[in-house]
């Protein structure tokens, strides 16, 4: 949960990054310009000027590249943020039709949910105004509905789903 | 009445909020906020002709370039494609802010993007016009000038002399560019009630998207 915040605003601080970058390259390339029409209409002919229109179209090429660059940045950054969005929305589907398929009870699910997204007992109480030794009993419960040992097989039911392609080969199985 | 709405491309039926942006993207923010505070200054703080005036409507150059570069190739919301100018639909959309039911649209709203256009436009007509004044010389072209000139080297005023048409030429220049200049404080003023009004309408800020977007949990 903390992490996915830090990934949108590492990636946001990129796309800020480069439309600074693409701010400094078109105020230079403007001047620029400015400048090299100011030359040419002081001396239409110089050898000069030909130089400086080979950097001027330069420059104008690494603007639109750079503009282009930063739309494919921008809209990676929103796909990225929208499969998270939707695989977040997908695993919350899974477990809510496996709890249902376990038929826990209401109370079940809320302390399923918690003990899936890492508190203790201590502080699955706290939150829910319980006694700890009630928690406890909700969980062996939990547990015995879904035919796991403990927490570690329960959350480890739902990544399995995650990860889909199974266990992955071991090196000698893959090279035969 | 409905037609000139429906053709508008995606208008989306009230009640949907998650339409337009929560954050508009960096060049929009970075060419929006920089193209305001220059302006500003250059209307309102600084004096005409200055160093400081010249070299910030340079920067507006710069900043509206970037935009408008941005308007056709940025991303979709930001593409001039999502706002057209489109009086009709902005005549539609007051109609609907008067009677208090506003739908939402994936970029601005048809009234805001002709403000946008009208913008761009004045703009345009006061850089032009103020080049014109200069003879297109450039901030540091001015700044050698007026150093120039401050030191006795009375030859640089040429430039800005010449002959009888051009300084003819340049008064014209000057009468459009102050009346464009106060063009935008108007077009602004009404532009920042616009941005309040709308906002109070759509029970949404506004200004949120345009400046970090929403401070969420
Ligand atoms: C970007 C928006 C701009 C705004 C809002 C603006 C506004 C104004 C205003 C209100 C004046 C007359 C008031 C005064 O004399 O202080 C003025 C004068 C002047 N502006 Fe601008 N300006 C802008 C851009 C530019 C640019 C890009 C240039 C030149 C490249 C320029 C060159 C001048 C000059 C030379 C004068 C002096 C006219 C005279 O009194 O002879 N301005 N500007
Ligand atoms: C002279 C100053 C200003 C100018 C020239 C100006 C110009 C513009 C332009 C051209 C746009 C369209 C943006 C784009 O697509 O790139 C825009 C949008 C916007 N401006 Fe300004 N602006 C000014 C001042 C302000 C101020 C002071 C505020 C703060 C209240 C503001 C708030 C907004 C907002 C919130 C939008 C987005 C509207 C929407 O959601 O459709 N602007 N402005």
């Amino acid at each position: 949960m903390s992490a996915e915040p830090g990934l949108r605003s590492a990636g946001r601080r990129q796309a800020v990054a480069l439309s600074i970058f693409l701010l400094v390259q078109t105020l230079g390339t403007v001047f620029f310009v400015g400048d090299v029409i100011g030359d040419l209409r002081a001396e239409p002919t110089s050898f000069h000027f030909i130089f400086e229109a080979l950097v001027t179209s330069a420059l104008v090429l690494g603007i639109l590249f750079g503009a282009f660059a930063l739309r494919r940045t921008i809209e990676l950054l929103r796909a990225q943020e929208q499969a998270l969005d939707v695989a977040r929305g997908a695993l919350a589907e899974v477990i809510d039709r496996q709890f249902e398929a376990w038929a826990l009870t209401p109370a079940e699910r809320d302390v399923g949910l918690l003990a899936l997204k890492g508190l203790d007992v201590a502080e699955i109480a706290g939150l829910r105004g319980a006694a700890q030794g009630t928690v406890r009993a909700q969980l062996t419960r939990i547990y015995a509905k879904a035919g796991v040992s403990g927490r570690a097989q329960f959350a480890a039911f739902f990544v399995e789903d995650l990860l889909g392609a199974g266990v992955p080969k071991t090196a000698a199985e893959a090279a035969q | 009445m409905a037609a000139p709405r429906s053709s508008y491309p995606g208008a989306i039926p009230a009640g949907r909020r998650d339409a337009p942006p929560s954050l508009w993207d960096p060049v929009v923010r970075i060419t929006h906020w920089g193209i305001a505070v220059s302006v500003l200054s250059n209307a309102l703080l600084n004096r005409g002709g200055s160093v400081t005036h010249v070299t910030l409507g340079w920067i507006v150059m710069a900043l509206l370039v970037l935009r408008l570069l941005w308007g056709l190739v940025g991303p979709d919301e930001a593409r001039f494609s999502a706002f057209p100018p489109n009086p009709l639909a902005a005549l539609a959309h007051l109609r609907e802010l008067v009677t208090g039911r506003v739908r939402d649209y994936p970029s601005h709203n048809p009234a805001g993007a002709l403000m946008a256009y009208a913008f761009w436009a004045t703009l345009l007509v006061v850089t032009a016009t103020g080049l014109v004044m200069t003879g297109g010389a450039t901030p540091m072209q001015v700044a050698n000038d007026k150093a120039a000139v401050a030191s006795g080297d009375w030859s640089a005023l040429i430039r800005e002399g010449g002959e009888e048409d051009e300084s003819e030429l340049s008064d014209a220049a000057k009468e459009v560019h102050e009346v464009a200049a106060n063009l935008l404080l108007i077009l602004a003023a009404l532009h920042v009630a616009g941005v309040f009004v709308e906002s109070r309408a759509m029970r949404r800020n506004l200004v949120a998207p345009m400046v970090l977007g929403e401070r969420k949990k």
